[in-house]
């Protein structure tokens, strides 16, 4: 068993796929990703799974690996004591799962955006162009920025994880492309595909940083480093204005209009 | 151990026929990089606040915890005070709040003793911040009395 701990996931699942169900049961999602060179045992430590449901998930996969022989499931080494009942964020952190709450309302609202879709008039064509500013300004630069120029640098650009996030941002970035050249061509078909598929990519992308990603990153953090890791955040959002105020108020409006739309 | 229904803050609580683990024999080298300590006698413009992680002390906290030196003192610069018993308490707000402002320190962690009376150090720190310009991040460490750590958590920014 040991000699899999230090595999790629990718390469893992690829030689016994039904290990692959056995990680979503357990909420573990590392099927669709696109990377999957992580490290089975940098897998196990960074979900943190309750103890128990660890040694349960490790056997049932020694169990795919080895059907004939019982095998001693090993123990992942990890500096933090088992997940806590509650996400504790340190304050960088916590300011990062708020900001995401704004694109998660945009993420909300993409499917009445699609069902409305107008590529037509004027005030139709304006929508998407907001929509699109708002993941541009507020989602990409604001948020998205913060992490890769100070976040992701702490850690190192190498490390697999890591990797994965900058693949999801930048496909993130290449739907947005792909709906202002569908903009241009007034293809509403495209246009709606690109959001369907945003909005898939940012919810997944979203669960993976809130859940695991930052709970994982704060158990490495020293008191020293939150505290550096918070200076730079604000000095950061400090360049960026009233980006916040204006991305906030932007949403509002386009709730509202899609909460009037359903009256 | 015996306790004695009183104040939790001043009750009897005897430990001793707990066991305890066995000491070492090498001499702890002091993590106290500076001098003074006690919250009326520093000064927050002091070199040793300056960017630095500030480790805002209950003075029991130092008797109870075993490791405090090697485990919470080091790297950080302290002040110790007693919410329960000093006298001028609105003069250590205005002295955390030039640590906010004027030391720009980095962070502050507040180490404070399991007996409620202690919540009142947590308790100027938060005022201190909420009237602060400047934010830093603010963990709270409870202690028990015989040294164990029963909360470590980030409060505030």
């Amino acid at each position: 068993m040991e000699e899999y701990l230090n595999k790629s996931i990718k390469e893992i699942i690829n030689q016994f796929p039904e290990i692959g169900n056995i990680l979503n049961e357990y909420n573990v999602g590392c099927v669709p990703c696109s990377v999957g060179s992580c490290l089975f045992k940098d897998i196990v430590e960074i979900h943190n799974l309750p103890s128990e449901e660890e040694q349960e998930l490790m056997s049932r996969i020694a169990k795919v690996i080895y059907p004939d022989r019982v095998v001693k499931t090993p123990e992942i080494k990890r500096e933090s004591g088992g997940r806590p009942k509650e996400i504790s964020y340190s304050p960088p952190m916590r300011k990062l799962v708020d900001e995401h709450v704004l694109i998660k309302k945009l993420i909300a609202i993409i499917p009445e955006v699609i069902d409305n879709l107008d590529v037509e008039s004027e005030p139709g064509r304006q929508v998407i162009i907001n929509s699109i500013d708002f993941i541009r300004s507020y989602a990409d630069k604001y948020h998205h920025a913060k992490e890769e120029e100070i976040l992701f640098k702490h850690f190192g650009e190498d490390l697999d994880i890591i990797k994965a996030m900058h693949e999801d941002h930048e496909k993130a970035r290449s739907h947005v492309r792909a709906m202002l050249e569908a903009l241009d061509k007034k293809d509403r078909k495209a246009i709606s595909e690109h959001l369907n598929a945003y909005q898939e990519l940012l919810t997944e992308h979203i669960k993976k940083e809130d859940e695991i990603l930052y709970p994982w990153m704060d158990r490495d953090f020293s008191t020293t480093q939150v505290g550096e890791l918070f200076t730079k955040f604000n000095a950061r959002d400090e360049e960026f204005g009233d980006v916040p105020e204006r991305s906030e108020q932007f949403i509002n409006k386009l709730e509202e209009k899609f909460k009037l739309a359903r009256l | 151990m015996t306790r004695f229904e009183e104040c939790p803050g001043s009750r009897t609580v005897d430990f001793r026929n707990e066991e305890t683990q066995e000491e070492t024999t090498e001499k702890v080298k002091s993590q106290l990089r500076q001098w003074p300590i006690q919250m009326h006698l520093i000064s927050p413009a002091a070199p040793y606040y300056q960017g630095a992680d500030v480790l805002l002390t209950a003075d029991c906290v130092a008797y109870a915890m075993g490791g405090f030196h090697s485990d919470y003192l080091k790297g950080k610069s302290i002040a110790i005070a007693c919410p329960k018993l000093d006298e001028g308490q609105d003069v250590y707000i205005e002295k955390i709040e030039s640590w906010l402002e004027d030391a720009k320190i980095n962070t502050l962690t507040v180490l404070i003793m399991q007996v409620p009376c202690c919540a009142g150090l947590l308790n100027l720190a938060r005022q201190a911040a909420q009237s602060s310009k400047r934010t830093v991040p603010i963990k709270s460490i409870v202690v028990g009395i015989q040294g164990e750590i029963l909360s470590e958590e980030w409060v505030a920014a």
